[in-house]
């Protein structure tokens, strides 16, 4: 028995357990593999795939005045987690920053990890791509950047890391290489002569793909744009991102050294219900079924991407509970201790599928003051 | 081998998402492997009805199940590569090394034969320099000592007579390296009223799936499914101490096998914590524990977590009044069985563990808590905590309380 089961291990599913654990909650999460941090960029928006400001975001998600009021909190309290866990968060809401895609588009963001630095409106950019990593094309980048940016002069430089492999490497493989300093070192040998040789002038920003350094994000950040004289960024794409994977890694690990009770690879496939509350859940792990006991859910399984929400041809159902849903995935009768938070709340809650972080952020940390509330009332930590 | 029946269909499933690949520790330490997307769900697509591939790089796949762990579509990645090993096996042959390292059980009953003779030799440098040059087996690995009053020795009740009755399989590890493992084990159940017998019993057969000896891991999957099932059908719960054996009876041999005798078998099987936990739930477990003052780390075995059955030593041993117990969050150990006794990967393995012993340094505790014997073996390696199986304190705690 937990006070509190958390379904899914996405960033939504990852808060909700750090967070719950901090508040002296008993924790587990239950989840079918990795959530989808893994494919995400790492960064926060507001609206995804919008350039609406904080207002525009207040309206799409019905936020009323008091909830607005406890959003910075939300925004300071993920910042303060992600800078004890070094992987520090900047950014402000109402101070979104251009940002540029792995695909040489333009984005605006609002949260960003320390890798990640702003475009310029003016000026000079140099794109750099590995001949190792087939999903980061810098001549392309340059093209699609040029086209959106007129105002910007760019350039593509592609190198080698020297290192390979008989699978397809990835932006992430790079990261790893690239948290080596020689292979750092041998990297801006080949950026700087092909500078001198092709004429490239000092640019404002230099743009790599999510590939600078896992563990030693820092030194490789620091050794590129000191040797290079000039900022750098992550440019996040294809999947896997590093950008991404740092928060995922980083948000598992303090989650299980905070001692929240880790069901990994198991499927909830229904509940039990007594009235208006959820008792247990039903999961499935290789050959066997178990009752996972609780005194409040966090349904954190995402929307239709995500997989918590299924179209079928009669309507959106919810896949983990089997509960029944209206048109846009919402519960229909939301048993008391079930709490839906971000994707997972509908597909209202969503733009091109995702709820862009900041949603998400939000959600979880209203749903812990809820269930603090309820604890104050009523005593939901177990003796 | 190549015309084995194959019974897992779930790898439709892949999306190619390449959850897997980020998460697996080997993928993330050597651009030598394939990687488990790669030799898992891309190479079956690509085999399926045409020409068998032999990879060689598949070697380095440790079975460790990450992938499995990490696949937001549930498929079960490991149990391809299993028999991408078994196919590179067949194909390209098996080194003697090999061969040996896959029979722990045949090592283990000649080791603890001439236990002192066996421990000291395994400690000498010109001895190890020998089996270095001959065997490929790295001088400067740490082995883990044999015992001569092995498990087997001192322990073979074959019936029980209380209520509650449990199967126990022990497992290479508790039985030739650590017999007090089973034995705190046994005391344990003996505190809660409970009988342990001990039904015939060949090696879980784990060591040989992952140097693609799978024909020969399956033929003791039967023999120990027969054996157990026998006591199962009589009431009695399957009850393991080594988290890769109890693995293997979970979900290995149903996944290998598909029989309807190993799925029966899995539903009867529990970790050793586990169990206990059950116990508790049902407000059948001892507690008369004494207070320890201790405070211990906790590393988790990659076949743990695989289990999908939370963290139930922690669970058990926060029971003890004062006892203080953190997870360490660290991921994959490196030894992985009998990977790390190899040459050619033992790098690999000490960089796969390094962060491990980082993890273990940073919580500081008095002593390290694992299940798994091989994990062992690597946290006494890189680390210069003292390591232990929650059993050994458990029944300590009892003891003390008596």
């Amino acid at each position: 028995m937990y006070d509190v089961v958390v379904v899914g291990q996405g960033l939504s599913g990852m808060l909700a357990a750090i967070w719950a654990k901090e508040q002296g909650f008993s924790t587990a999460l239950t989840a079918t593999g990795t959530g989808k941090i893994m494919q995400s960029t790492g960064v926060m928006d507001l609206i995804p795939g919008s350039s609406g400001g904080l207002e525009d975001w207040v309206h799409f998600f019905q936020i009323d005045g008091f909830r607005k009021s406890q959003l910075s909190e939300a925004i300071d309290q993920f910042k303060a987690l992600t800078n004890k866990l070094n992987y520090s968060y900047k950014g402000e809401l109402d101070h979104p920053i251009s940002i540029v895609t792995g695909s040489g588009h333009t984005k605006k963001t609002f949260l960003y990890p320390e890798t990640i630095s702003p475009l310029p409106d003016k000026g000079h950019v140099v794109i750099i791509g590995f001949e190792e990593i087939v999903d980061f094309q810098p001549t392309y980048v340059m093209k699609n950047l040029k086209r959106s940016c007129p105002a910007l002069s760019v350039d593509a430089i592609k190198i080698q890391l020297g290192e390979h492999s008989q699978r397809t490497m990835s932006q992430l493989d790079a990261a790893r290489l690239l948290d080596q300093k020689e292979i750092r070192s041998h990297c801006i040998k080949q950026i700087k002569e092909q500078m001198t040789n092709r004429n490239i002038s000092q640019p404002n920003l230099f743009v790599f793909p999510a590939s600078l350094g896992v563990e030693n994000w820092k030194e490789t950040t620091g050794q590129f744009s000191v040797e290079l004289k000039a900022p750098v960024t992550e440019a996040p794409g294809m999947p896997p991102n590093t950008t991404a994977i740092r928060l995922n890694e980083k948000l598992k690990k303090e989650a299980v050294k905070l001692g929240v009770r880790f069901y990994a690879d198991t499927t909830v496939v229904g509940c039990e219900l007594e009235g208006d509350e959820v008792k247990s859940l039903k999961i499935k792990t290789s050959n066997q079924m178990t009752d996972l006991c609780g005194k409040h859910f966090i349904l954190a399984t995402g929307g239709i991407l995500g997989g918590g929400l299924q179209v079928t041809s009669s309507g959106i159902k919810e896949t983990a509970l089997g509960l029944e849903t209206d048109r846009t995935g919402a519960l229909l009768h939301c048993p008391v201790n079930l709490y839906p938070v971000g994707a997972s709340m509908g597909t209202q809650m969503t733009l091109n599928g995702i709820t862009g972080g900041v949603f998400t952020i939000f959600s979880i940390r209203e749903m812990i003051g809820k269930m603090d509330q309820k604890q104050m009332l009523g005593g939901i930590v177990s003796a | 081998m190549r015309n084995l029946p194959f019974f897992e269909d779930t790898f439709d499933k892949c999306l190619k998402c390449n959850a897997c690949v980020a998460s697996c520790p080997v993928a993330n330490t050597t651009l030598e492997f394939g990687g488990p997307k790669h030799l898992g769900p891309e190479l079956k697509r690509l085999m399926d009805n045409q020409t068998i591939i032999d990879d060689k790089s598949i070697e380095y796949c440790t079975l460790c199940t990450t992938c499995d762990m990490s696949c937001p579509e549930g498929v079960h990645v490991s149990t391809l590569t299993a028999y991408a090993k078994a196919i590179h096996a067949d194909m390209s042959g098996t080194k003697f090394r090999d061969w040996v390292l896959s029979n722990a059980e045949m090592v283990g009953k000649l080791a603890s034969s001439f236990a002192p003779i066996t421990n000291l030799a395994m400690g000498m440098k010109p001895v190890r320099k020998v089996m270095e040059w001959v065997m490929d087996i790295p001088s400067e690995r740490q082995f883990p000592k044999y015992r001569f009053k092995n498990f087997n020795r001192i322990y073979k009740k074959k019936e029980a007579q209380t209520e509650r009755k449990v199967a126990y399989f022990a497992g290479c590890s508790a039985t030739y390296n650590a017999p007090e493992v089973a034995m705190s084990f046994i005391k344990v159940m003996e505190y809660n009223g409970i009988d342990v017998v001990k039904p015939d019993q060949k090696c879980c057969g784990v060591p040989m799936f992952a140097n693609g000896k799978m024909k020969q891991g399956l033929k003791n999957a039967n023999d120990n499914i027969n054996s157990f099932l026998a006591y199962t059908r009589q009431g009695y719960d399957v009850v393991l101490t080594c988290t890769s054996c109890t693995m293997a009876f979970k979900k290995e041999y149903v996944s290998y096998l598909g029989t309807e005798e190993a799925k029966e078998l899995a539903s009867h099987v529990y970790d050793a914590d586990e169990y206990l936990r059950i116990l508790k739930e049902n407000d059948e477990l001892n507690m008369e524990l004494a207070p320890m003052k201790e405070r211990a780390g906790y590393y988790a075995p990659c076949h743990m977590k695989a289990q999908g059955i939370g963290n139930p030593a922690m669970d058990i041993l926060e029971l003890i009044p004062g006892y203080e117990i953190q997870d360490v969050g660290a991921g994959c150990c490196g030894q992985c069985g009998t990977f790390g006794f190899k040459t050619e990967k033992y790098d690999v393995s000490m960089k796969i563990g390094r962060p491990m012993a980082e993890a273990v340094k940073e919580v500081n505790a008095n002593y390290t808590v694992t299940e798994c014997g091989m994990c062992k073996n690597q946290l006494d390696q890189l680390t210069d905590k003292p390591v232990k199986h929650p059993m050994q304190i458990l029944a300590d705690a009892y003891e003390r309380a008596n």
